[in-house]
């Protein structure tokens, strides 16, 4: 069989008419306009990418209906150098925590960590929001936790009652989002434990090491280098005087990464703990030591 | 002998692109006439855009791409192939269309009406996926 020229040209129609078919050629209507009542939202979006900052919280509460997984880490301190190879192969604090918004601008959680086997349950309320048109120049969210040291009682553990085992913080927040890229918070929190390490005096009175009840002041802030990504900060000063063993200052610094269903930080900072209480009243990691620590968060969040 | 072989070549990459294309054409996907119709009302600006694109980074471009080509990179494990929005294809339908197809999803596509809930910021969404028109 010989295949004429006609032929060769029927078969490049075919192949030409093949590949067009391999085209998308959908096409949709696009008239008939209809009214659509948009409810209009004057809230401002995103001051801060989730629910943390570090070792602060925000003053976000996820959208209604989130569940959200939280890992936070803590490794030891970096000054080590190579032998504990900056303090990633040292003894590392670690909680894992779970946080709902059952109802709109109010998250309830509970977490556990490894520390002292700590249980916390907390709660966040968004009480005032950022407006755009600035008719509310601020958002305002409170958070509190009680946590609960859950170590079996033996001699070395200073519990003597069940009361002893509690410790509480609460937290003001106020942020605002300056521009898109750019959103500052400060906070004041108070502390209060239960029971607080102390010894006898010459006197065989008791003396406290720490007050029962701190304040402490923070300051913190995100600034968006790209749409998901952020160098975020955080700086928490103690402010009450404690008769000896006073709580150092916190400098941190990171990068967050915020997905569709995920908040991924990875920082430096001088908090050891994973829960605020214990940070803000017992920190002992001196900045000006160059006592810093490598430490992490991850949430993974659903929305129901 | 050597125009039959090319012209049987022809043929054979003919057909497999057909055969192959029929495998990927996506499934219709109907949006009710009322939701179709439906008009945007956020207007296209600086602001509207700028919202959107912080929408869509965070939520639709790990599947569909950084400029909408359906190229994210977890579109490889995806059982559909996100299509690509800077084809007239896609930038034909209706706004209130692509509106109801990122609220409601479908297969690998997630319904975004509980992540996104403010139904302005899915308009947003919508602006921006105009931008990504070539």
């Amino acid at each position: 069989m010989h295949f004429s020229s006609k032929y060769f040209r029927a078969y490049l129609v075919l192949f030409t008419v093949s590949l067009l078919a391999a085209s998308d050629l959908m096409a949709q209507d696009s008239t008939a306009p209809a009214a659509t009542v948009v409810k209009k939202k004057s809230y401002t979006r995103n001051t801060f990418e989730g629910n943390y900052i570090i070792d602060n919280q925000s003053v976000m509460v996820p959208i209604k209906g989130t569940f959200e997984f939280d890992i936070n880490h803590r490794f030891g301190i970096m000054s080590n150098n190579f032998t504990d190879l900056f303090g990633l192969f040292a003894l590392a604090n670690m909680r894992l925590g779970f946080d709902y918004t059952p109802i709109k601008d109010l998250q309830i959680g509970f977490g556990a960590g490894n520390y002292n086997m700590l249980v916390d349950w907390n709660a966040k309320y968004a009480l005032l929001k950022q407006t755009r048109n600035n008719s509310m120049p601020v958002s305002v969210t409170l958070y509190g936790d009680v946590a609960m040291d859950t170590r079996a009682k033996n001699s070395s553990i200073p519990i003597v009652n069940t009361s002893d085992r509690f410790s509480y913080f609460s937290q003001i927040l106020i942020a605002r989002k300056f521009t898109e890229a750019l959103s500052l918070q400060a906070g004041i929190a108070l502390t209060h434990f239960n029971n607080i390490p102390g010894f006898l005096n010459a006197n065989n009175d008791i003396v406290q090491e720490l007050k029962n009840d701190n304040l402490t002041a923070s300051f913190s802030g995100r600034y968006k280098i790209s749409p998901k990504t952020s160098i975020i900060f955080s700086v928490d000063q103690p402010l009450t005087q404690n008769p000896m063993n006073n709580p150092h200052p916190n400098i941190s610094f990171g990068l967050d990464m915020r997905s569709s269903g995920h908040d991924f930080q990875v920082f430096v900072g001088n908090y050891g703990y994973t829960l605020p209480e214990f940070n803000t009243v017992y920190n002992q990691n001196d900045f000006t030591k160059g006592q810093f620590l490598i430490g992490f968060n991850i949430s993974r969040l659903w929305n129901f | 002998m050597k125009r039959k072989l090319i012209m049987i070549a022809i043929l054979v990459v003919s057909l497999a692109a057909v055969a192959f294309k029929i495998d990927q054409q996506p499934k219709p996907w109907p949006v009710p006439d009322k939701n179709a119709k439906a008009v945007n009302p956020v207007k296209s600006n600086k602001e509207s855009i700028a919202a959107g694109k912080t929408l869509w980074s965070t939520h639709c471009s790990s599947c569909h791409g950084k400029t909408g080509l359906g190229d994210g990179n977890k579109a490889a494990q995806l059982k559909t192939q996100p299509a690509d929005f800077s084809k007239a294809s896609f930038q034909s339908q209706s706004d209130g269309s692509i509106y109801y197809k990122i609220s409601e999803g479908r297969d690998d596509m997630p319904s975004f009406k509980k992540k996104i809930p403010e139904q302005e910021d899915i308009w947003d969404l919508v602006v921006f996926v105009r931008t990504l028109k070539k």
